[in-house]
């Protein structure tokens, strides 16, 4: 704007000569206008910014003039000229916005300092307007960014895959994203601002929730941990989730969950199990041949042997020969069974029995080998082991492949000096479980040995093992909800222990 | 007198099969169950012929086979490999020994993988000792 522009009014042609020459001496471009009229035409063309008007005027007065410029442009300067002496007509244009006075005679000192002040006020009215305005813009950035900011953090949550919930200080929820929708099965409108998280929340996560909020910053975040979310009409979701408290400051404002579905991985977990045993099997296919070849040969030695017999009637070569086919008629049954029960799901069959019956029947099965190898089978069997409920095909099984395992053992030593020995033990252990315990002096293994027994086809036997006794022996004791472990010293023995969930015998 | 012939192998089966097949073709059968016993009889007996299985445990046919062809007394011994397991595998495992410094060994007079029909068996038994 040109500040130095000034509009002058007054009727009094000698004040105007005099006043415009020697404003304009002092650098400012002058307009001229006779009358309160010619006054208001010149200030809408030219639109001075400072306009010194005279108050006494024939038609139109000063005090018009001043209104009206006012009027248009609120931020005109306007000074105006009294006659000596009229205080009260300077007040009243003081009091419609002028914004000083001088008096006639205009002294030239006066109308400087009021011109100055004139001017000093336009450059603050207009630093002021540029700095409005920067305001403003700032203002309408800062606005722009943290919408931006906000947009951005909603659309993060929304676009989550993961279930996020958030709460409000009392726990009611507040934010709840697709991703929780699919997770829970319900709507955001059903729950936000409606339902608090214990209503909604598995008990284990309400919980954790409680006790977050109970004990605040002491405890800190809740990590990860995996629950169930049971859906009304819809399959169970397995989802792991973590908590945190929101603070502002040291006040608590809410809490967040975040919920991750974990049903795919599940699949995936199982799938990869599924494939790996698919996979053992198919890896080992060729020591699968080469057990069975040894199976073939058995009975082509044994019905050779029994042609023999045959020819010659000779009833001792007839009974080796036939032993050999029935021994291993029973290979290739075991092995099968074996197989099977390796390749297929199976759940426990719950059962009444005496744990401590089947583990006397396994020993009696054993005797005989054992005795020939002279080798003691030692039984200590618990009293408080009464009937119960579980698989009991399951555990003889197990205890079978176990004590026909240490018998081996004890054959395989090389130690002869040793009366070798094999313990089958059975207590009752709290919580509704059954120790099995089969514990040899034989042989032992080394650490190669120990962390390969529960691979599928490996066996110190030579050709006699499939490699998947205990194998097996560990999917079923697993599918019973049991667990197997094994201590082992080479020239030691070995001890197998099994422990087993039962129910009450019904 | 009739020839003898020294069977190695853990399995009793095959062992009793193989015994009886030397029996009824004119031959004494001495039997041992694994390869450290099997190469106390080679030594003790010095058999015409040693028919052995490869997987044993304590000493495996791999071991007892080099043990044969490095001992003076025992290494003109002919002997039969007889195995579930291939003869290209035997063959490997005993070009590895040789790498790892052990001297070379020559190959086994005959190789027979499992099962073995008790004429074939029969038949190789004699075109090596009569």
């Amino acid at each position: 704007m040109k500040m130095n522009k000034i509009l002058l009014i007054d009727d009094e042609e000698d004040i105007l000569d005099v006043l415009s020459l020697s404003l304009r001496s002092d650098g400012y471009d002058v307009i001229t206008a006779a009358s309160g009229e010619e006054g208001l035409k010149a200030f809408e063309k030219e639109s001075p910014p400072i306009v010194l008007t005279d108050l006494k005027m024939p038609g139109m007065d000063g005090l018009d003039v001043l209104k009206r410029l006012k009027n248009t442009n609120p931020d005109t300067e306007v000074i105006v000229i009294t006659g000596h002496g009229d205080m009260d007509s300077a007040i009243d244009a003081l009091r419609y916005g002028a914004s000083d006075f001088v008096n006639k005679p205009v002294r030239e000192e006066a109308l400087e300092i009021a011109l100055k002040r004139a001017k000093e006020k336009l450059v603050i009215r207009e630093k002021l307007r540029a700095y409005t305005l920067d305001l403003e813009n700032m203002c309408h950035i800062a606005i722009g960014e943290v919408k931006r900011k906000s947009d951005f953090q909603d659309k993060l949550i929304t676009s989550s895959n993961d279930g996020v919930v958030a709460t409000d200080e009392n726990g009611i929820i507040v934010i709840f994203n697709p991703g929780a929708e699919t997770i829970f099965g319900i709507s955001r409108i059903d729950v936000v601002r409606k339902t608090e998280f214990a209503e909604l929340f598995p008990p284990e996560t309400a919980d954790a929730f409680t006790l977050m909020f109970k004990s605040g910053k002491e405890m800190g975040d809740v990590g990860w941990k995996e629950v169930t979310i049971h859906r009304e009409n819809k399959s169970d979701v397995p989802v792991r989730f973590s908590a945190a408290l929101l603070y502002d400051g040291e006040d608590i404002i809410g809490s967040v969950g975040f919920f991750q579905d974990l049903s795919e991985i599940k699949r995936l977990e199982q799938e990869l199990v599924k494939s790996e045993r698919l996979a053992a099997i198919g890896q080992t296919v060729a020591r699968l041949a080469h057990y069975i070849k040894n199976i073939l040969t058995g009975l082509k030695g044994g019905t050779y042997i029994v042609n023999i017999g045959l020819d010659k009637n000779d009833t001792d070569k007839l009974r080796t020969g036939w032993c050999m086919v029935e021994k291993n008629v029973g290979r290739i049954s075991s092995l099968v069974s074996d197989l099977l029960t390796y390749s297929r799901e199976r759940s426990p069959e719950y059962r009444n029995c005496l744990p401590n019956d089947i583990v006397e029947d396994v020993c009696e099965l054993m005797e005989g080998t054992a005795m020939e190898n002279q080798i003691k089978i030692v039984r200590d069997f618990g009293p408080r082991v009464k009937a119960v409920s579980m698989d009991p095909d399951m555990v003889h099984r197990t205890l079978l492949n176990l004590v026909s395992n240490a018998v081996d053992a004890c054959i395989f030593d090389l130690d002869d000096t040793k009366q070798h020995e094999v313990s089958v033990k059975t207590r009752l252990e709290k919580g509704n479980i059954i120790r099995f315990e089969v514990a040899d002096n034989g042989c032992g293994m080394n650490e190669e040995v120990k962390n390969k027994i529960f691979t599928a086809f490996f066996s110190t036997k030579g050709g006699k093992g499939t490699g998947l006794g205990l194998l097996v022996i560990q999917k079923l004791v697993y599918e019973h909800g049991g667990s197997i472990d094994i201590l082992s010293e080479v020239g030691e023995g070995s001890t197998f222990i099994v422990r087993l969930p039962h129910k009450k015998a019904v | 007198m009739s020839k003898r012939v020294l069977t190695v192998d853990d399995d009793s089966d095959i062992s009793i099969f193989v015994k009886t097949v030397l029996e009824e073709n004119g031959y004494t059968p001495l039997v041992a169950r694994n390869g450290e016993t099997g190469l106390a009889i080679a030594r003790d007996e010095g058999p015409d012929l040693i028919i052995l299985d490869v997987l044993m445990p304590k000493q495996s046919g791999i071991r007892m086979y080099r043990e044969l062809k490095t001992d003076e007394s025992l290494k003109n011994i002919p002997v039969i490999i007889l195995s579930g397991i291939a003869k290209r595998t035997f063959l490997r495992s005993q070009e590895a020994l040789t790498e790892f410094g052990d001297q070379s060994i020559p190959e086994p007079d005959v190789y027979i993988e499992k099962p073995v029909e008790p004429l074939e068996l029969a038949e190789t038994v004699k075109g090596l000792i009569g």
